[in-house]
Parts: C-alpha cells; structure tokens; sequence
C-alpha cells in the first residue's frame, strides 16, 4: 500500500500554495470536496483542475481526461478557453525556456483545441439525472480510460430544494457518495465536488447564525478532503480543514484571466499593476506571475 | 426524463405491470429513489436483475455528454448569439459580450437606483434586430411591483436609437413584442412561471425579464416566523431551478432584480461567523439608514439565493446624480464597476476622469460589499456610507 500510495499520482494546479496545502496537488482516488460562500471562485476551481488534469507527463502532470457534471449552469465555455489558452502559454513557456524535447513535443497535443476536446461536459437539471449518471459513469470511465478526474458543480443544488423527506436526501446523498468512492478507487480517478454553503442558526445561546457548508452534518463524512473556500480582507484563501493526512492550513490565491494562481507577496515598488482579472487581457506582455494591488 | 414510465424502456411487460400493480414503483424516479436493498425486498428478483434494472433506468436517465469543444464550436455554429450587448461599452467589455444567454442574471441594489430603468432598457435592446445587436426577439416581463411603464419603454427606444424608432410603425412593433404580465403573488408568480414555457417557444420570446423577485417573497414571508424561513429558501429555490431550466434549455438570457437587506456585522473573526440579522421587515429599501450599529447594506434573499444565481449586478448610488454598476459575481468576468446616470435614453455609461476616482475598487466577497443607500433626498448630501 505503501508504494501505492507514494506512486499515487496528483492533479497539480499552477497555483503552488495550494499544491503544497493539498501535498502535492489535489489526490487521485480520494473524493476532494471545495466549499465556499458564493462567487469565492469554486467554478473557477473545477474549471481549473479539468485543465491541469490534462498538463503532459512532461512536465509533471497526469496528461488526462476530465469529466465536467454541470448541476448549476454555470459553466461557460468562454472562459475555459480563457483558462486553457493561459495553460497552454505558460507550458509553452517552460518548455521553451528550459528547452526540453521532449516537452516541446507534448506540446503538440496541448493546444487550446485538444484540451477543449477533453473536457467531457454533462449538464445534469435535477437529483434523478445526477444519480442516474453517477451510477453509469463507471460504464463511461471504461470506454475513456483516459479520464482522471471527475468534477461535480455543485453537488449541493439539485438537494436544496424539492425536498420534503430528509430522511431521503440523507440516503441519496449517500448512495452517491459511495458510490463516487467507488469509481475513485477502482479507475484512479479524484473526484472533486463543489459544496455550496448555507446559514446555520447558532445554538450558543447568542443566537448568531454561521454559514457553514451545506447539505448537513452526515455529508461531512462522505469526502476525504475538505477546503473552504473564503474571502478576509479582499484576498482570497484557501483553508484545508479536513485532510488524512496533512494539517489544517489556510493559503492566499487570487483568481486571475488566466485561473486560479498565487498571490505574490508585493515588492516596495510604486507599481500598480494589479493581478487580478481587472487588467484585461493582454497575457502575452505580463509575465505569468502578477504583482497583486498594493492598496 | 426522470419521470419516463419503465414501461418505456424495454424490460420485460409483466415484469414492469407486476412492479407498477402492485409495489407503486412505474417511473424511473421510483426506481432510483430506492437503495438496492430495498429494490430487492420490493421486487423479489436476483441481486444481478435488480441492478439491471437499475442501470437501464439510469441510462434512460443520464443527461448524454458532449466536449467542450463542440460546445464551442456550436456556440459559433448556431445562430443565436451567446450575449445580449447592454449597449454600455465598459460592461459589455467585461461581461465579454453582455449579459450572456442561457443563465440568470440578477440586478440588485436600493430603490430608485435603476433597476427597471435597466430592465426597460434591455427589453428595448431585445427587440432590435440582430444586425443592431439586439436579439431579434419578443421579451417577456413579468412585473410583480407595477413598476413597467409602457410610456419610459417608447422614451427609451427613441433616444437610444433615434434612427430605428422614427415612425409608428417601428413604435407599434416594439410595443407588441413586450408581453408584460403583473403578478403581484407568490402564487400568482410560480404559477406564471410554471405556464411560460409554452409562452415562450409560441411567441418567439427571446428575453425574459422578473422584476422583482424579492418584493412578493418579501411581503408574504415573514421571517421571524419560525419555518418560513425555510419554506421561502425552497420557494426561491424552486424558482431558481426553474428560471435556469428556461434560461437553458431555450439558451436565452433571464434577469431578475432583487432589493436589498442589512447585515450586521458584529464579530468578524473569521469566516464562519457570518451573522444574519433578517430582513428589517417587509420592503427595507432606501429609506432604511445603513450605518447603524456598523452593519452594511447587500443583495436581499439570503445565501442560498445568492448561490443560485449564475451572474450578479450590483448597482448602488454615489451620489444624488451619479450610480454606479458593480460587477460582483460573475463566472467569467472580474471584479469591475461603472459610473452612469440615468437620461431620457435610459442608461448612461460615464467615463469623465473626474469620477474614475469612484470606479478604484478592490474585488471583495460578493456577499458583503456594502451598498450605498440615499437617505435624505434632495438637501444636499446625507449619502451614508456603510
């Protein structure tokens, strides 16, 4: 198990501080659950990491598939093509740089067209279809042995509502969860679920209300990973608050044109040059990493 | 799909009558509610038929894949446009087209900002044909403050496009291609929606506009009532879901407007401790002062709401003449705002270098980014700022 384990491949993102939160990047064969308030960039993440499964084997990555399960139609394809484009130039640049054979000719299967081309998108409307396609994905995961990772967005909407019987979702929800268990393990694939987050009335006498993620207290048990996703001070963090076999940690990241990267710590300068998205897109000129605002 | 009878999907007859007779169980959502012991005991057949029976429901089920490569290449392909320009350059070049089509928008700020200002102004833009860069396309409106006013649409039209809408004929056009519908109820409201469908694919319709989704759940959910909270929460999720479905499945654009609330913030130690104070009763709008006891003013309708909508607007005064627009969620555009005024033409983006100095803002947690409200009206000032 042992030398599974250290064998055990992992999705990287370009974002190092979260690889380093997740050890490594994001796991194969484990259910990694990202919970955030609403627009903190869980859709980015999911976007993201269908990309960075499909990063070549030349440089480091897993050269993959993904399977995209839109629950919530927030998908476009616009921006995956932003993201893609922005992978495709930041591979091409180390490759370039560093001068590696064998990583200029991987390029040739990473341009923005191939890496659309395996994105397999679903876009599921109410609980019946997502159970339904959970339970024939094992069938679709054959025929495409190349698939590593499996994105759910979010697993939580098609749950919050409808629902007279708890007592059902409860069992629903499990099933699914065993059964995305399952098909991690058995084609060594990660499963990233996007959780939305719901308000929670306080029992400390005080009455406050917390937000916390949703669909209970027993959904807790079903992921191997959990990060939550949050905003403090205008930036961006990454909290790992549930993890076998790393310690709780949180990490700055900023969402970008180009996707999810690192915040770089900004130097004494009078730039103003911001990181984020507002800048435009004019990716070629800055290099890859942007100095945040220095407000 | 999830209601597609098992007669339907080629298993045995008098399997499927024995199942539908006597254990209730005729549609695929039957059969996939159950867990596999239960199926067992209720069918009486092998664990391997059993799960037969399972994986063709779930066949029949299943949405069918596609890449998204040929999504791309179909949104080139395909007629209809990805976006409905709003004719505001600044937005449009951030929303990478406009308010794209085939997910929900929502517009929130204080009354008076220019909520239906807006919203009349796409239903303008709507009906101009595709060359203009409109849609081509009737709008549907449904009003649940009777606050539309046929009289501001024709104003609109006229100083928008002044050479489009010259003669009577172009006025009567654009009139009989609005279809307002008032429904000022809940019940009024999930009815309509739960008719428009068929409205829409007849009448060609190619915009859908709700103004406002919080005033009816407002008044009629009082939320210190005990488990109205919850009911509201599955009712604005229900209405979501199915605004979503319409949006998608006839790949047009939906907005909708929502009001705005007050939070107050008393610990912010971190980021669970998100405190909700509920609504200030029924219809908390601009007259309500924001800056008491350090709590802020955002978008109405709670978290949940919050999540189901696919873009947000934020629109908010800066001072008795200026507003401003804010981008504050959005899959595929960032953080980013506009000043603009509102004029006989509707909307209008200003970009005059002495009021850049209001469009420097730092992207922040959608959900808190506080609201200018106007108190006093007139008198010079009284714009608190949270």
């Amino acid at each position: 198990m042992l030398q599974e384990e250290r064998e055990q491949g992992c999705i990287i993102t370009f974002c190092s501080a979260l690889d380093e939160l997740l050890g490594g990047g994001v796991p194969l064969t484990k259910i990694t659950e990202f919970c955030g308030a609403p627009g903190v960039g869980k859709t980015q993440m999911g976007m993201q990491l269908a990309i960075d499964v499909q990063i070549p084997s030349a440089f480091g990555g897993l050269g993959g598939e993904a399977v995209y399960i839109d629950t919530e139609g927030s998908f476009m394809v616009q921006r995956l093509e932003d993201m893609a484009k922005a992978a495709m130039e930041h591979c091409r640049h180390i490759a370039t740089v560093e001068n590696n054979r064998e990583q200029l000719e991987a390029m040739a299967n990473f341009t923005v067209e191939h890496i659309l081309s395996r994105i397999h998108f679903y876009r599921v409307h109410d609980w019946v279809e997502l159970v339904a396609l959970v339970n024939i994905l094992p069938e679709f995961l054959q025929q495409h042995p190349k698939v590593r990772l499996v994105v759910i967005d979010s697993i939580a909407f098609p749950f919050r509502h409808d629902f007279e019987d708890l007592s059902l979702r409860t069992r629903l929800l499990n099933g699914l969860a065993q059964n995305c268990i399952r098909l991690a393990d058995s084609h060594k694939a990660a499963v990233v679920l996007v959780n939305q987050m719901t308000t929670k009335m306080g029992h400390s006498g005080d009455g406050q209300a917390h937000l916390v993620p949703a669909l209970g207290e027993s959904w807790g048990h079903a992921s191997t990973i959990r990060v939550l996703l949050f905003w403090e001070a205008g930036c961006r963090y990454a909290r790992l608050y549930k993890s076998p076999s790393r310690e709780e940690a949180t990490v700055p990241y900023q969402v970008t044109v180009a996707g999810i990267r690192d915040v770089c710590i900004p130097n004494n300068m009078q730039d103003l040059s911001t990181a984020t998205k507002e800048e435009g897109d004019s990716l070629g000129e800055h290099s890859q990493r942007k100095r945040p605002r220095v407000s | 799909m999830s209601l597609r009878k098992l007669r339907r999907l080629g298993l045995e007859p008098e399997l499927v009558d024995r199942l539908e007779r006597h254990k209730k169980l005729s549609s695929c959502q039957d059969i996939l509610e159950k867990i596999h012991l239960e199926l067992l005991h209720l069918t009486n057949l092998t664990h391997s038929d059993v799960q037969k029976i399972v994986m063709t429901a779930s066949r029949a089920c299943a949405p069918t894949p596609t890449t998204a490569l040929q999504m791309r290449q179909a949104g080139f392909s395909s007629g209809s446009t990805p976006f409905l320009s709003t004719s505001l350059p600044g937005l449009d070049q951030a929303l990478h087209g406009g308010i794209p089509a085939g997910s929900v928008t929502e517009i929130a700020g204080p009354a008076g900002c220019g909520k239906t200002q807006f919203c009349i102004m796409l239903s303008v833009l709507a009906t101009l044909p595709c060359e203009m860069g409109g849609l081509g396309g009737a709008v549907v409106y449904i009003d649940t403050e009777s606050a539309f006013s046929a009289e501001r649409l024709v104003e609109v039209a006229q100083g928008r496009c002044p050479q489009h809408f010259c003669s009577d004929d172009a006025f009567y056009k654009l009139t009989s291609q609005v279809y307002v519908h008032k429904t000022p109820t809940c019940t009024d409201l999930w009815n309509r929606l739960q008719c428009l469908e068929e409205e829409l694919i007849e009448k060609r319709v190619r915009l859908v506009i709700l103004d406002s989704v919080a005033s009816v759940v407002r008044k009629e959910f009082d939320n210190s009532l005990r488990g109205n909270l919850s009911q509201r929460v599955k009712l604005l999720s229900k209405e979501a879901a199915l605004l979503k479905y319409l949006a998608e499945s006839l790949n047009i654009p939906v907005v909708v407007t929502n009001q705005i609330t007050t939070r107050f913030n008393t610990s912010r130690e971190g980021p669970h401790h998100d405190v909700l104070s509920g609504d200030l009763g029924a219809g908390n709008s601009a007259g309500a002062s924001a800056a008491v006891d350090g709590g802020y003013v955002t978008a109405a309708l709670g978290n949940t709401w919050s999540h189901s909508v696919n873009t947000r607007l934020i629109v908010q005064y800066l001072d008795d003449k200026y507003r401003e627009v804010m981008v504050a969620k959005s899959p595929i555009a960032p953080f980013s705002s506009f000043v603009y005024t509102i004029q006989s033409s509707g909307i209008v983006l200003q970009d005059d270098e002495t009021i850049r100095k209001w469009s420097e803002r730092v992207a922040t947690d959608p959900g808190l980014i506080p609201i200018k409200v106007r108190t006093m009206l007139g008198q010079g000032g009284g714009l608190v700022v949270p």
